[in-house]
Parts: structure tokens; C-alpha cells; sequence
């Protein structure tokens, strides 16, 4: 079944309008971390995995791990570890990048769940295989947040992107 | 309709670069590596360094809105609570005056009675202050980062104390700025660059002496009831503890200064079926303090005595 895609076309993207905003999730990621809560989602996970989804050619697993890395770095986690779920994440988001975008937001939302959980898992597990303690239940909060902040990226994301709606007597959207 | 509008580069159909799962299985593989060598080898350290003063500039940038807000609210702290604040640290300084007056001569006097028995005389620790820039984010250990690294001299392994007691050891060090691991932190797997790491954290041990008794122990970071604590190690069932007992440095680590002050103990548990005791301290250090001073690993210190002229 070929469902219709509701979305109007989009203007084409601005490479510095996607560094820009990585740059400020990264910005705010970094800011969050600050606080130490367990729950607080990862931004910069969901920015990687909606580009991942939307410009699979211009962000994929290599800008990924890049940014991962410096995550590690802020955290002072071991190295790799953000990079892994990352990469991870990116990963799956180009295997589904084709076929995400055909369903309404709120069935995506549940297709893109249990992505950020995997994620989390694998931070998770890197850190227990290691010989740390677990940190606590609410870290597995912040997967919930991060797909609820999913319709909020996509209606920032990309707003550069859609065009003004100014319909004339040829044109009817 | 604009040509301008629409994205008219087609996908590339023949250069299509690796296949993504050459690449998810390439840079998961350089992960692992990484977590590997962070973890055993120690080889990544030369990357991290370079990397935390790389991304210096942005932390700076993400530490501003908190300096904002907080530099705010002292601004509008009202003036009869800054008299006060001065009151109560005025009176401190005066009772402090008193102490420090009798150390002079109690030190004096102790280095004498050192001479005279042909001990060695105790060292003077040099230190610096420090201020605390954030709480490392990572959950899994406890550590804070100051703004003190490498070019203000701050050696591996240098104890950090605040006004209450010990805070912790640094761990790694960075050009421009340190991470401490806390007293109750449980890991110290860093022994090459420099975070301190808090007193509380699972794997910081440090030699303590129980100055009531005399009774040396160890000690290692715990959590008790959501509480960082620490830990005695290896305290028989039987021993002589009791709670509010003074734990302070002995000083035989070559690390830590004997005499600063780590924790008071608060809980004892001694069952029939273990032979040893299991006891928390609570950490004397404020922990949450803006500033700290970091001092010279005493064992450094010593070797610098031993080669100057």
C-alpha cells in the first residue's frame, strides 16, 4: 500500500543551515550535561539521527562519529563510547531514511523508539562491561524524551526548508 | 515556479562510496578500539588532551548563562545578608586566629623535638588555588574539572582539599585545566592525565588514620542510601570504632600530607557472620564548594627537595 505523502515539497537544504544547527544541538547537549541529571535526552542524538534521516548523503556515520568523540571528550567518558551509539544511531537511521518519511509523524515517532533506546543500551553496556555501576533507572527515561522531541525537530529542522504558502489562481497551495 | 527552488542534484547512482555496512562495522570497530585503548592502554590519552582543548572554547561559551545567572543573584543578594556573611566569617577568622597562633609555635616546638630524637622533619606542602569550573557530566563516576592544568604545574596525582577536608586526587591533566576524581568516586583508572577525582568516588582509596584510636585504614567511595560515602576497608568486627570518630590523613601514601582532614564516621555495622565490620564515613570536604586548593603530591615534593642544590 503507497500511502500519500502529506508534506509539501521542500526548498532544497542549506549545508551551513545543517552544520549550524548540529553545532547548537551539540551547544545544548553540552549545556544539558551540565546538570547531571540522568533523564535529560540527548539532543544531539535526535538532530544526527533527523539528519541521518533527511540528508542521509550530507550527514552520515563519519560526522557521526566525529561528534560522538567529542561528546566523550565533554563527558570525560571513555572514548568511543558516545561515538559508538552514535554511529549506531546513524546507521539505522539511513537503513530506514526511505521508508520513515511515508508514515504520519506519530507512527514514526514509535518506528524511531527503539532506536534512542539501543542507543542508550549500548552507552550502557560499554560502561558495565568496564566495571562501573549502574547509574539508575532514569536513564532510560531520556529515550522517551528524546522521540517525544521528534515532532519539535521537525517543525525547527525544517522550517528553512518550507516555503511560503501564497496561493494564486495557477497554484492552488 | 524558480529553478532554484527544487533540489536538482540527482542521487549519485555509480559513486555511491563504501556500502553503509562496510562503514557502521568500520567505525564500530575504531569505537571499541578506542573504549578498548582508554580503558587498558592508555594510548588515546595524546588524543583526549588534544581534543579537551580543542573543545575548551565551547565549554567556556556553555559555562556562561550559569555564570550569568548565578553573578545575577549575588548581585542582588541584599545587603544585610552580606553583613552577615562577613559577621560569621569575621568571627571565623578571629577563632581560626587563635589556632593558627598556637601552630606557629606547636610547629616550632614539634620540629625541635624532631631534631633532638633525629626524626625526619615533617615537609611544608606547597599548594595553589583552584576554581571549580563543573562536575564532570558522565554518570557513571564522580569527578569535577578546575580551571588549573599543566602550564600552572598541576602534577598527576596532586591532593585536592577544600575548607571542610579532602576533596580528592587529580586524575588527568589537560593544558589549560585539571579534572579532579572525587574521595567518593570508586574508579581511578586514569593514572595518565588529570580530572580530580572526588573522595567519594568508588575506586579513590586513601590511607586514613583514626585519630581517636590511632588505627590506620583504608578507605574507598561508596554510596549509602543515595548518599556518596566512604567506605573502611578491611576494619575488623572487633575493632575500637566508634561513630564520630575524626578519620585524617596518616600520610604514608606519599600522596596526601599527613594530618588534613578526610571524613567523620557516621555508620557502623558489625554482624555476627562476617568478620569484618562494615563502616561509612561522611566526607568532610563540602563537595560543592567553588573553590578548592590544590596542593603537591608530597612524594614530588620530597624528590624536588632531594635534587635542588
Amino acid at each position: 500500500m503507497i500511502m500519500s505523502r502529506r508534506e509539501a515539497l521542500l526548498l532544497p537544504v542549506s549545508p551551513w543551515f545543517i552544520a549550524l544547527s548540529l553545532l547548537m544541538s551539540l551547544l545544548l547537549s553540552m549545556l544539558l550535561g551540565l546538570s547531571q541529571a540522568l533523564w535529560l535526552p540527548d539532543i544531539l542524538a535526535v538532530s544526527i539521527f533527523f539528519w541521518g534521516i533527511h540528508q542521509p548523503r550530507r550527514v552520515g556515520m563519519a560526522t557521526a562519529f566525529i561528534l560522538g568523540l567529542w561528546m566523550d571528550v565533554q563527558h570525560s567518558a571513555l572514548l568511543g563510547q558516545h561515538a559508538l551509539s552514535y554511529v549506531v544511531l546513524s546507521y539505522f537511521a539511513f537503513s530506514m531514511h526511505r521508508r520513515l518519511l511515508w508514515f504520519p509523524i506519530k507512527e514514526q515517532m514509535l518506528q524511531i523508539l527503539p532506536f534512542f533506546i539501543l542507543a542508550e543500551v549500548i552507552g550502557l553496556l560499554i560502561r558495565l562491561s568496564t566495571g562501573d555501576d549502574f547509574p539508575g533507572w532514569a536513564m532510560l527515561l531520556s529515550p522517551f524524551i528524546e522521540t517525544m522531541l521528534w515532532p519539535v525537530a521537525n517543525f525547527i529542522l525544517l522550517a528553512p526548508q518550507r516555503r511560503a504558502s501564497d496561493p494564486d489562481a495557477n497554484r492552488p497551495i | 515556479m524558480a529553478l532554484e527552488s527544487l533540489d536538482r542534484s540527482p542521487p549519485p547512482f555509480f559513486r555511491v562510496g563504501f556500502a553503509p555496512l562496510t562503514k557502521l562495522i568500520f567505525f564500530s570497530a575504531l569505537s571499541l578500539l578506542l573504549v578498548f585503548g582508554d580503558k587498558q592502554l592508555q594510548f588515546t590519552k595524546p588524543l583526549r588532551a588534544g581534543l579537551s582543548t580543542l573543545i575548551l572554547p565551547m565549554q567556556w561559551l556553555v559555562l556562561q548563562p550559569g555564570e550569568a545567572l548565578s553573578a545575577m543573584g549575588t548581585y542582588f543578594q541584599n545587603l544585610e545578608q552580606a553583613q552577615t556573611n562577613l559577621k560569621a566569617a569575621e568571627l571565623k577568622v578571629l577563632q581560626q586566629s587563635v589556632r593558627s597562633q598556637q601552630v606557629e609555635q606547636l610547629q616550632i616546638e614539634n620540629q625541635n623535638l624532631r631534631q633532638l630524637m633525629g626524626l625526619q622533619s615533617s615537609m611544608a606542602v606547597t599548594s595553589q588555588t583552584a576554581e571549580v569550573l563543573f562536575d564532570v557530566p558522565d554518570p557513571y563516576n564522580q569527578r569535577i574539572v578546575i580551571d588549573r592544568g599543566q602550564l600552572k604545574n598541576v602534577a598527576l596525582g596532586s591532593p585536592v582539599i577544600d575548607a571542610g577536608g579532602v576533596v580528592g586526587q587529580v586524575t588527568r591533566v589537560y593544558p589549560l585545566t585539571s579534572e579532579v576524581t572525587l574521595l567518593t568516586d570508586k574508579d581511578q583508572s586514569y593514572p595518565l592525565t588529570s580530572e580530580v577525582t572526588l573522595l567519594t568516588d568508588k575506586d579513590q582509596s586513601i590511607p586514613v588514620l583514626n585519630s581517636r584510636t590511632g588505627a590506620r585504614n583504608i578507605t574507598s567511595g561508596d554510596v549509602l542510601a543515595g548518599q556518596p560515602m566512604i567506605e573502611l576497608k578491611f576494619v575488623p568486627a572487633s575493632a575500637d570504632v566508634k561513630e564520630g570518630d575524626l578519620l585524617t590523613t596518616s600520610g604514608i601514601d606519599g600522596v596526601y600530607p599527613a594530618g588534613l582532614q578526610v571524613a567523620r564516621i557516621s555508620h557502623i555495622e558489625r554482624r555476627v557472620d562476617i568478620s569484618f565490620a562494615r563502616i561509612h564515613a561522611s566526607p568532610l570536604a563540602e563537595l560543592k564548594g567553588r573553590h578548592v586548593l590544590v596542593l603537591q603530591p608530597s612524594a614530588a615534593s620530597a624528590l624536588n627537595k632531594g635534587k635542588a642544590p
